[in-house]
């Protein structure tokens, strides 16, 4: 079982059971619904150690939470992580779950001692709302973005900025991550572009573009597929290829090569802008997005076609780049409650390996996360209940 | 990672000299950094084992299960299984991913120090109070206790030191060797599987009282009661023909008491063809072992008897840099560099320390301090490079003249200039792979609990009297039923 948690501007947050093979006419179980914010959730990430499983939220009620979505439908102590002084808008898990980073409408970065709910940096980061915030794999640098167009990597352990990365526009930044090696860190602006930095030299080296990014602080992620070989049948285990996948403001999930900055694959199916998308895989391996939208709406898109173990359906065809990495539409989410404001903002996957594990006693050193692709590993997205940072 | 962005000259500074934090949690008697550095354990007077978070400065666990002091804390190679020994003559291997005690050894005596095998977390030497040390081998729940030998292994021995007692023991780096030192000066190279003593050496005139290896286990830092600090240079013992190989190599195999895990047992392995072969080389004889002293450190005005010493982090080679030691009655840290041979600092702590370890790949001590217990950190303080803040500067250390690119004030149109750039772009870029170093092993990643600061509170030092007036709380207030370890269960009964 793995699951999935959304985020919502009615001050939810919803937690679902991914099963191994999920299809088409079966919904995901609702397995909770968490309520203690006081106002929107902005963004949410799952702790990368457990079980037991850990869950926080960042909400516009100033407050950050830590639940354990599988006990219990309260927060956990030691929430509530007070500290900002204006909306808490993204946050990321450091890889050993000790730590927290979150941004926040109060121009600030802050450093957490999860443990403890103690603040234990505050970064004078920006001088704009910040918008996106990510930890390194190995958990000595941070990044931020907002809305002065500037990036700035920051070392979490002496709370030095290290390097600040700037668009010749300097367009607002409205999320950034790190790439799952952490070799480059990917930023979203407001001028219909994704950006790939190489931040150790502060050059770009790729721009992607196709996908509509005026208004709305959009977020996405780097996945991993396994594309199909033309002459195994699905044998050889082949080496995994990474894609970037965004939400657009056109309704379209697009997802693009990262190297040739090709679209591989457009997933329509919103009515509204496309806010967060967020990648993983099943039990079973499937790998899933789930993008949610200003439409209310979560889907559930699977990746198809891959030739990795047994699962693979479609052979060929390896000179059209579309068929290597083919989703369809899956499932839509059953239709939440009527009382919802506005909509469904974030997901979060979890290793549906490491979720296993703990049925079986909880032995996760022997589920190293980077197992089947290490996009497992960067789980965290910034979730927008409120319009982008551009219209704000 | 960040090692790319971090400005060279801070790197270049390995030796600490701010006082970066300070630590509080009981009274904390003893220290020990887990090997990758992540973690630190102190034990404390009250008995209680508290694991800190050296990302965090944060109480990361706190084990519960000594009714005394501790004495010495012994981290396993993956950073998962420490032991802790202490007064209450017990030593205690913890599992940290369940915080259960999964083997509890009794002794007869006190212990000095309890330190893990470096491969095997299953066997582990302990020294105690006016005893013999012991090798202990706990892979069953029954403890296997072998005792080893302290007599030097010198033809002649005064009359005076016939008694001795064994104070401090480690192992060698692959865990082949164990190195002891005793109560009057000597240092003894024993060998772990035969337990016998293959070589003597007498270096001081006093009570040796703390023994360290480098990370290359080619230096040995000896602490002794003479007021002087020594640093010894080992031979490789891996290479030292093992004293059984050839006659009873078949036997040992069969009863092997090191079940060695890893590269010892692969070291082992790789010595006994060799050994079988000839007696080739008279340097991997034990016989011909020699201990040299490379360096002595003393303060020879004040005749400064030290306290606790330790090595400094080593660098890729395996040596290390410096030695810091602590002092009695004084609020100094000294440092010396080894390369200089001379003192290098000496830093003013707030309070007496005692304890002092040095991290194992950071320019950063921790010391206990003995009137408080607190911890003090000290570090480098980082400076902020002003140019990382604005990236169209840069940090110039003279003027420079500046030359116009030949194209710097071209102007395209705009859509033409976004072109060029995006033209430029096809470069093939991996953001998967992770790069990992090499030798690079995987340590244990301690379970997040979030429930220790609650018990936080029975650590509360301070007791209202009235108004106004505090006493500091007896350690062993409210846990009277402690003292006796065979009233626990009285004691519960009597609650209910």
């Amino acid at each position: 079982m793995a699951l999935l948690a959304t985020a919502s501007a009615d001050n939810t947050i919803n937690i679902y059971a991914v099963p191994a093979n999920p299809t088409p006419n079966v919904p995901f179980k609702l397995l909770r619904t968490l309520r203690a914010h006081l106002a929107g959730v902005n963004a949410i990430a799952w702790s990368p150690v457990g079980p037991p499983y850990t869950l926080a939220s960042a909400s516009d009620d100033k407050s950050i939470l830590l639940w354990s979505p599988l006990a219990s439908d309260f927060p956990i102590s030691p929430s509530p992580l007070v500290g900002h002084s204006n909306y808490v808008y993204s946050l990321a898990f450091s890889p050993k779950g000790n730590m927290l980073v979150t941004g926040s409408y109060d121009e600030a970065v802050f450093l957490w001692d999860v443990r403890a709910g103690r603040v234990m940096r505050s970064l004078p980061a920006h001088s704009d709302p910040v918008g996106g915030v990510d930890f390194l794999h190995d958990g000595t640098m941070v990044c931020s973005c907002a809305g002065d167009g500037l990036i700035r990597i920051w070392d979490s352990g002496s709370g030095q900025c290290l390097k600040t990365l700037v668009d010749e526009d300097r367009r607002p930044v409205t999320s950034a991550r790190f790439t799952p090696n952490g070799k480059f860190v990917l930023a979203w602006t407001l001028d219909n572009s994704i950006r790939l930095w190489r931040y150790t030299e502060g050059t770009c080296v790729k721009t992607y573009q196709g996908h509509v990014n005026q208004e709305y602080s959009l977020s996405g992620t780097v996945g991993s597929y396994y594309p199909s070989t033309s002459g195994g049948q699905g044998q050889g285990h082949g080496v995994a290829e990474a894609f970037l996948a965004s939400g657009s403001e056109d309704g379209d999930v697009v997802a693009w090569d990262v190297t040739s900055k090709d679209i591989l694959w457009r997933g329509k199916g919103h009515k509204d802008v496309v806010l967060s998308v967020d990648f993983g895989r099943t039990k079973a391996g499937k790998g899933l997005l789930v993008s949610g939208g200003k439409d209310r709406d979560v889907r559930v898109w699977m990746l198809e076609g891959e030739s990795r173990h047994d699962l693979a359906e479609r052979g060929g065809d390896e000179m059209d780049p579309n068929m290597g990495m083919e989703m369809d539409v899956d499932m839509q989410m059953p239709a939440e409650p009527e009382t919802e404001t506005e909509v469904e903002a974030e997901s979060d996957l979890i290793n549906g390996e490491r979720e296993h594990a703990r049925h079986k006693g909880g032995r996760t050193e022997q589920n190293p996360a980077g197992g089947n692709g290490s996009a497992m590993d960067v789980d965290v997205d910034d979730a927008v209940g409120t319009p982008g940072l551009g219209s704000a | 990672m960040n090692l790319a962005l971090i400005d060279p000259f801070q790197l270049a500074q390995d030796s600490p000299d701010a006082l970066i934090n300070d630590l509080r949690s009981g009274h904390a008697t003893t220290l020990r950094f887990s090997r990758k550095g992540d973690y630190l354990a102190s034990g404390r007077v009250d008995g209680k084992v508290v694991i800190w978070d050296m990302e965090t400065f944060g109480v990361a666990m706190k084990l519960h299960g000594h009714w005394k002091q501790i004495q010495s804390l012994s981290w396993s190679r993956d950073g998962r299984y420490i032991l802790s020994a202490s007064q209450d003559c017990r030593a205690c291997l913890w599992d940290l991913q369940t915080q259960e005690r999964i083997r509890i050894v009794k002794f007869e005596a006190p212990i000095y120090t309890a330190e893990l095998h470096p491969y095997n977390r299953n066997m582990f030497i302990a020294s105690l109070f006016e005893d013999r040390p012991h090798l202990v081998d706990i892979t069953d729940p029954i403890p296997v206790k072998r005792i080893l030998p302290t007599t030097p292994l010198t033809d002649s021995i005064p009359r005076s030191e016939n008694k001795q007692a064994t104070t401090s023991a480690v192992f060698s780096v692959l865990g082949n060797h164990i190195i002891t030192g005793t109560s009057k000066g000597y240092i003894n190279i024993l060998e772990t599987e035969s337990r016998k003593i293959i070589h003597s050496t007498k270096i001081s005139s006093g009570l040796i009282s703390l023994l360290r290896l480098t990370s290359n286990g080619r230096q040995l830092l000896a602490n002794s009661t003479d007021r002087i600090i020594r640093i010894i240079n080992l031979p490789d013992l891996s290479l030292i023909t093992p004293s059984s190989s050839s006659s009873s190599a078949a036997a040992s195999n069969n009863n092997n008491p090191s079940s060695a895990a890893g590269a010892g047992q692969d070291q082992q392995q790789q010595g006994k063809p060799q050994a079988a072969d000839s007696e080739a080389d008279p340097a991997t004889l034990a016989e011909n072992i020699v201990l040299t002293t490379e360096h002595k450190f003393q303060d020879l005005v004040n005749r400064l008897r030290w306290n606790h010493c330790a090595f400094s982090h080593s660098s890729s080679t395996g040596i290390a840099d410096y030695v810091t030691a602590s002092t009695y009655m004084k609020k100094d840290i000294y440092i010396w560099e080894l390369r200089t041979n001379s003192l290098l600092r000496i830093l003013e702590n707030r309070e007496e320390p005692a304890i002092i370890e040095w991290h194992p790949s950071k320019p950063l001590l921790a010391c206990t301090s003995i009137e408080t217990g607190s911890i003090q950190i000290w570090g480098i303080e980082p400076q902020q490079k002003w140019s990382a803040l604005a990236p169209d500067f840069t940090e110039l250390t003279e003027n420079v003249e500046y030359v116009e690119r030949e194209d710097e004030f071209d102007t395209y149109p705009q859509e033409e200039h976004q072109k060029r750039r995006l033209d430029r772009e096809d470069e093939i870029v991996d953001v998967l792979t992770v790069e990992r170093k090499t030798g690079e092993e995987d340590s244990f990643v301690l379970p997040v609990l979030f429930d220790i600061e609650d018990s936080e509170d029975e650590d509360q030092e301070l007791v209202k009297m009235g108004v106004g007036t505090l006493r500091k709380r007896d350690i062993n207030e409210g846990k009277e039923y402690e003292n006796d370890a065979d009233d626990v269960g009285k004691a519960a009964r009597r609650r209910k």
